[in-house]
């Protein structure tokens, strides 16, 4: 009985959403019909108190500041300068300026805890750049949906945050078990990137200029101000003086100090990165609220915990273990974010594991690299809904070019599964 | 009418700006505060969430005017003229619905969380109603904004500017 409704509720959702209604009221319509049958709670009280509870909290305080500083760094000569310092240096690998893509997620998602500003940050200033000089669109994109992604897996990371605090292990060492897995993707992105430039070299435009080496790293110069940004939030990190939020607070004064020694701080471009942030972030909100309260609503349904608990009744073994959880966050993927995920399900899910004799950490790594594929995938992934603010594309047509990054994680998961050692040394050097 | 409200909507979208930099001048503020005592600014952080939250409920209204909330258009963008308006003011109902919902409910919190006389549990100790007013106001003119565009939809009005295929949005 209550099956059938969830699978009713399932199809609501999908009709709702496919007919057109904004996502964040669709996920918000949904948790109502939903808490309406499960619940004898007052629907509405509750969704104003999640809702508020998830809209104003500290962590979330990070995603509009670091949005708020790719605003100001689009309209600085940053982005500019960003292709001349690297574009000698890449113009010789096939695919060219696409890899600006992944680099630049790779050393964004240093300084960003979350995807979608990872890829909101890094497509402001790439994607305009690669269209301008005549990428295909497709595979721009398409590189960006999947790098973006890395700024899960690349410390810090709000959602290995969540894991440590509810699997109760040390985040700093989760944090250092990220930093070669990411790497590892990375350049699982890059070679990917590689062969398909060899494939359809017609579609490469041709290299900017043939320059020395010296010339190159004259104009490496051009790097300086991005690189040393960068140094400065992530040291403030590092270095523990700051959290997240704080290094993002620092970033955008380092952003506008910037645009102030480029000359570009005008009243103008200050109001428009101001206002074009808040709308950004104002279009993420609202899908946030909705995500909040229908997680709240599927808590109350148990749908997540059902499921959980059904794949801990079949006595698999480790790797058909794996397997099954991977397809299971992949379909829950599919409908919630990926803290969502998380947070309702750890609980279940932890013994499962545990007996299954799989380490914490690497488990914690293995859960964000499945829910950064959860944020490609139609029709709740949080990076398509960024590009799709950002490109105004179709989903569908989003997604199918994110494809190919979502099999390169799948891959990068069976790496992790038979070499564990990608995760497991660094964090071992640490306490050692 | 139309001109006001839209007038209105945009002096909301420069409100929640001004509550992004309220983040930011609060995030920096426990920065500082830690650097320097005698400047601190207890519950600083409570505040930052405050304003992030503002901000983000404020510009609901000017970022759908400017046809920036995303939907799913798939299915929209493939019918013929006469179905697409239809679907579109079906959208727009349910819309409506929610967005009322959502806001009658704010306001019911903000009055809840001033009768229970509800305090931050932060070091701030703000009664939380002052902040919970952001939601309620950007909740309101959410569904004032829902309510114009179905109105315009109904009398056969263009809502927007169709904004240029495949441009990446907000390059202005």
């Amino acid at each position: 009985m209550d099956l059938t409704i969830t699978a009713l509720l399932i199809a609501t959702l999908f009709v709702i959403l496919g007919s057109g209604v904004w996502i964040g009221l669709s996920l918000a319509g949904v948790a109502w019909i939903g808490m309406e049958l499960f619940t004898s709670r007052p629907v509405g009280d509750s969704m104003a108190v999640t809702i508020w509870g998830s809209a104003s909290s500290w962590t979330l305080t990070a995603l509009p500041l670091f949005i708020w500083m790719g605003e100001i760094l689009f309209r600085t000569k940053l982005s500019e300068d960003m292709f001349k310092g690297l574009a000698p240096w890449l113009d010789k690998l096939p695919g060219r300026l696409l890899h600006t893509n992944i680099i630049g997620c790779t050393i964004f998602a240093a300084v960003s805890g979350s995807s979608a500003a990872t890829c909101a940050t890094i497509g402001k200033m790439t994607l305009p750049e690669l269209k301008r000089r005549g990428y295909p669109d497709s595979i721009a994109i398409g590189t960006l949906a999947g790098a973006g992604t890395l700024g899960l897996l690349i410390p810090p990371s709000i959602i290995m945050i969540v894991y440590g605090v509810t699997a109760n292990v040390s985040i700093a060492q989760l944090f250092i078990a990220g930093v070669f897995p990411g790497l590892l993707l990375a350049s699982l992105f890059m070679a990917y990137t590689i062969v398909w430039a060899l494939i359809h070299p017609e579609q490469i435009p041709p290299a900017d200029q043939n320059m020395s080496f010296l010339e190159k790293l004259n104009a490496s110069r051009n790097l300086i101000p991005v690189v040393s940004l960068i140094a400065a939030v992530l040291g403030s990190i590092y270095t523990g003086l700051a959290t997240a939020t704080e290094a993002a607070g620092l970033g955008v004064v380092g952003a506008m100090v910037i645009a102030a020694i480029q000359g570009e701080l005008s009243w103008k471009n200050f109001r428009d990165s101001l206002l074009g942030a808040t709308r950004l972030y104002c279009m993420i909100a609202l899908i946030l609220a909705g995500a909040a309260f229908l997680t709240l609503a599927m808590g109350y349904i148990g749908l997540p915990r059902h499921l959980a608990e059904w794949i801990g009744s079949l006595n698999l073994s480790p790797f058909a273990l794996i397997l099954a959880l991977m397809a299971f966050f992949i379909i829950l993927g599919c409908f919630l974010d990926g803290i969502s995920i998380v947070v309702l399900t750890m609980g279940i899910l932890l013994p499962t594991v545990e007996k299954a004799g799989l380490d914490l950490i690497w488990f914690g790594i293995f859960v964000v690299l499945v829910v950064e594929m959860a944020q490609v995938t139609p029709p709740v992934g949080f990076n398509l809904f960024v590009l799709q603010g950002m490109t105004k594309k179709e989903i569908t047509w989003l997604a199918r070019h994110s494809m190919p990054m979502f099999f390169l994680m799948v891959a990068a998961v069976m790496l992790i599964y038979f070499f564990p050692g990608i995760i497991t040394w660094l964090p071992q050097q640490m306490a050692g | 009418m139309r001109t006001l409200l839209d007038r209105l909507f945009a002096a909301t979208g420069y409100l929640a700006g001004l509550f992004l930099i309220g983040t930011l001048l609060a995030v920096l503020a426990s920065i500082f505060g830690r650097i320097i005592p005698a400047i601190d600014l207890p519950g600083a952080d409570a505040y930052a969430g405050y304003c992030t939250a503002a901000a983000a409920f404020l510009a609901l209204a000017p970022t759908l005017r400017r046809g920036e909330h995303i939907r799913v258009t798939l299915l929209l963008n493939h019918l013929p003229k006469a179905a697409h308006h239809a679907l579109d003011i079906f959208c727009h109902v349910v819309a409506l619905f929610m967005s009322g919902a959502l806001a009658w409910f704010s306001i019911r919190l903000v009055m809840q969380s001033r009768e229970f006389v509800d305090i931050s549990t932060g070091l701030d100790a703000t009664p939380l109603w002052i902040p919970q007013l952001g939601m309620a106001i950007g909740t309101s003119l959410f569904t004032l904004a829902f309510l114009m565009d179905l109105v315009l939809l109904l009398a056969g009005k263009q809502l927007r500017e169709a904004s240029p295929e495949g441009e990446p949005a907000r390059i202005e």
